[in-house]
């Protein structure tokens, strides 16, 4: 009945310089105290950043999707993973590049990101790939477990005819309608209290903490309302996590630190061993969602590594260089002129508009956790093309 | 059998107005009492039925209730989805043991209404649509398999009650935030928190937001401090009686569908427990932990009302 638990409080302080720097009203920039419960100690090896810090394999090829389908070419995808997890690990075959995470044992979590339906998410054939590879390492299909948490988006994309007979698709709730709390595990949990809410926790997914061995994060390069961004470490921390909506609301964000805090939470920190960065489509605008082509755009590449941090450093910079290219407001911009405040339908219409004054710089602020790398002349890029 | 007449006023009264003929739909539901007009209560008498024999303008004088339930607040992007809660347990607790109440209910909503009332042990008429007597009799039924318990009221502060509309929204406010006060007519010292408008701390002008005022109390007395939270929805409303021997959460979930893995914290430590959910009976509670002298547990799945007995 009684099980220790470990607790940490994160007193969070703004970075110095940088925002000041975009002119931002200060006011705007909030910093709760969030507290941290797990039945799990910290590790002393951690998945994030893994063996490779600020470490990332770019692996780019202009054939690897066809923009006037948005059809991907899984053999092309196939050589991009392969390429890329041989550079990773030093390897020469990819089977000896994957048994440097994965043994026969594991039961192995991949966190797919929906959110970006139709045009937008984890791509199949990437998933597919890593389901081949596991099983070629001796994991077999049923020990495999596609997550989301939400089951209507999974429901959306629909894995099933792409993946092997076995392979589970499990996801925490029906859908987002903040009553099913039975797939989250009520010991392990951040608590904050941000806007006055009553319910102040949001609990991991019970599939992560009593159920897998190891994860891999196969997110998608996107714009986001509230991060600016959303990439390795939004897909992992608040698609793990309950009641993570709360977080953003009337101009505010507190993903700057939440974000951070949530992927740092064991047994979830420990176990994400191996990132997959889809960036073979990408959404520059109107993110996480991608109902509309309109902002849809193609990087045409896959980043690996196991250090989520200097991913995201990356591929921020990647939507913030379309978004100029674009000629429409940075994601940096913290100016109240360009907020309304959460009208989704307004900054869906306009790129100029945002509905929160967005926390590009979370990712610094997991690099302050420990999660990985953010400093950009830190990182080590070896790009490949295939 | 001392206990009777107590579960019978904790019980709300149908107010009936249909012939004797639907006596087998009562029976069929497990309905065995009734509030009817005077005039008519003689064949329900002769048909062997508990009557109470309740005038229109009795009945009228009673204080209407507001129908229980949830409304989207339109207009409000609500990242935390919590639409306005319409409850009557503050209405309840301001009567106090003379409160005398009536609700008239559209279907679907008998069982939740029948609910609330018991639960906070109110003295109610009950005006239904005739298509909710069954899920009326299941909720009574459920009511009367619970283990009766004549617990007093926990209170974490007071609230000085000037019987003003503002004091009334506070209180409901405090209410739907599951703060648990004790109404009073003058400053309680049992109570380290106080609220009486008007003051300099609690200025009238403040409780114009009465929600933003609600978080101000809540944030005086802190969260650690509070007996009870309750976290995976919004939507849900408790009462808590007991003392040291004997705690009693009364769960009521006004959202209209059942909710899943629902977490409470509860000041003390209470290694056993006791939980009662309507329309599934005796359930075994969740992931239980007792530590830093409070106690959690979760209810696997709530109806519209569940009943968590608790003991050191």
């Amino acid at each position: 009945m009684d099980r220790r638990t470990f607790v940490r409080l994160l007193s969070v302080a703004p970075l110095a310089g940088t925002l000041q720097a975009q002119g931002s009203p200060e006011s705007k920039r909030a910093v709760p105290t969030l507290r941290v419960v797990s039945t799990f100690p910290p590790a002393r090896q951690p998945g994030m950043p893994g063996p490779y810090p600020g470490t990332v394999i770019n692996v780019a090829s202009e054939t690897c999707v066809d923009t006037e389908s948005n059809a991907a070419n899984a053999e092309v995808v196939r050589e991009m993973l392969a390429r890329g997890m041989c550079a990773l690990t030093n390897e020469k075959e990819p089977i000896d590049a994957w048994r440097r995470f994965f043994e026969p044992s594991d039961v192995v979590g991949l966190k797919v990101n929906c959110g970006g339906h139709p045009w937008c998410v984890s791509a199949p054939e990437i998933v597919t790939e890593v389901i081949r590879q596991l099983g070629a390492v001796g994991i077999p299909p049923t020990q495999v477990f596609i997550y989301e948490r939400f089951q209507n988006q999974l429901d959306n994309v629909n894995y099933t005819p792409h993946i092997p007979e076995g392979v589970r698709i499990v996801a925490a709730e029906r859908a987002n309608a903040y009553s099913e709390n039975s797939g989250y595990d009520p010991r392990i949990y951040v608590e904050a209290d941000l806007f006055g809410e009553e319910d102040t926790r949001s609990n991991m997914m019970q599939l992560v903490s009593r159920r897998l061995t190891k994860i891999i994060n196969i997110p998608n390069m996107k714009d986001h309302g509230a991060t600016g961004v959303t990439g390795c470490l939004k897909n992992i921390a608040y698609g793990s996590f309950s009641n993570v909506a709360r977080t953003h609301a009337r101009g505010v964000s507190h993903t700057y630190s939440f974000v951070g805090a949530l992927a740092s939470v064991e047994p979830l920190r420990s176990r994400t061993v191996l990132q997959i960065m889809d960036g073979i489509r990408g959404v520059w605008h109107g993110g996480p969602f991608a109902r509309t082509r309109r902002y849809v755009f193609y990087p045409k590449q896959i980043m690996i590594g196991t250090d989520p941090v200097a991913i995201d450093r990356l591929m921020r910079d990647i939507v913030e260089n379309k978004r100029k290219a674009e000629g429409v407001l940075s994601i940096w911009d913290r100016s109240p002129k360009h907020l309304k405040e959460d009208d989704t339908n307004a900054r869906d219409q306009d790129p100029n508009v945002n509905i929160l004054i967005r926390e590009p710089e979370h990712i610094e602020y997991a690099a302050s956790l420990g999660l990985g790398v953010a400093d950009r002349s830190r990182i080590t890029v070896r790009d490949l093309t295939v | 059998m001392t206990l009777l007449p107590f579960l019978l006023a904790a019980l709300p009264c149908l107010y009936w107005t249909q012939g004797v003929d639907t006596l087998p739909a009562l029976k069929e539901a497990g309905i065995e009492r009734v509030c009817v007009p005077p005039d008519r209560a003689e064949p329900w008498k002769a048909a062997g039925v508990a009557v109470t024999p309740l005038a229109p303008a009795d009945l009228a004088g009673r204080e209407a209730l507001l129908v229980p339930g949830i409304t989207a607040r339109a207009g409000l992007a609500s990242p935390t989805r919590v639409p306005w809660v319409n409850a009557n347990g503050w209405r309840f607790r301001r009567a106090g043991a003379n409160g005398k109440f009536s609700y008239e209910v559209p279907a679907g909503k008998a069982a939740l209404a029948a609910a609330e009332a018991s639960a906070y042990d109110a003295d109610v008429v009950l005006q239904i649509d005739p298509a909710d007597v069954p899920a009326l009799g299941q909720m009574l039924a459920f009511i009367k398999q619970v283990p009766p318990a004549d617990l007093p009221d926990v209170a974490d502060m007071a609230v000085v009650d000037d019987d003003s509309p503002i004091t009334a929204e506070v209180m409901n406010l405090l209410s739907r935030r599951n703060l648990l006060y004790r109404v009073v007519r003058t400053p309680s010292s049992q109570f380290p928190l106080n609220i009486k408008l008007g003051t300099k701390e609690f200025p009238v002008e403040e409780a114009a937001d009465p929600s933003a005022f609600a978080l101000k109390i809540r944030r005086l007395l802190t969260d650690d401090k509070r007996t009870l939270r309750v976290y995976g929805s919004e939507v849900v409303v408790c009462r808590v009686t007991g003392d040291a021997k004997h705690m009693r959460v009364h769960v009521l979930n006004y959202s209209g569908r059942d909710l899943f893995g629902l977490r409470f914290r509860l000041r003390g430590a209470f290694k056993q427990t006791e939980a009662y959910v309507s329309s599934t009976g005796r359930v075994q509670l969740d992931d239980q932990v007792v530590a830093d002298d409070a106690t959690e547990f979760s209810i696997p799945r709530l109806g519209t009302y569940a009943i968590v007995d608790l003991r050191p």
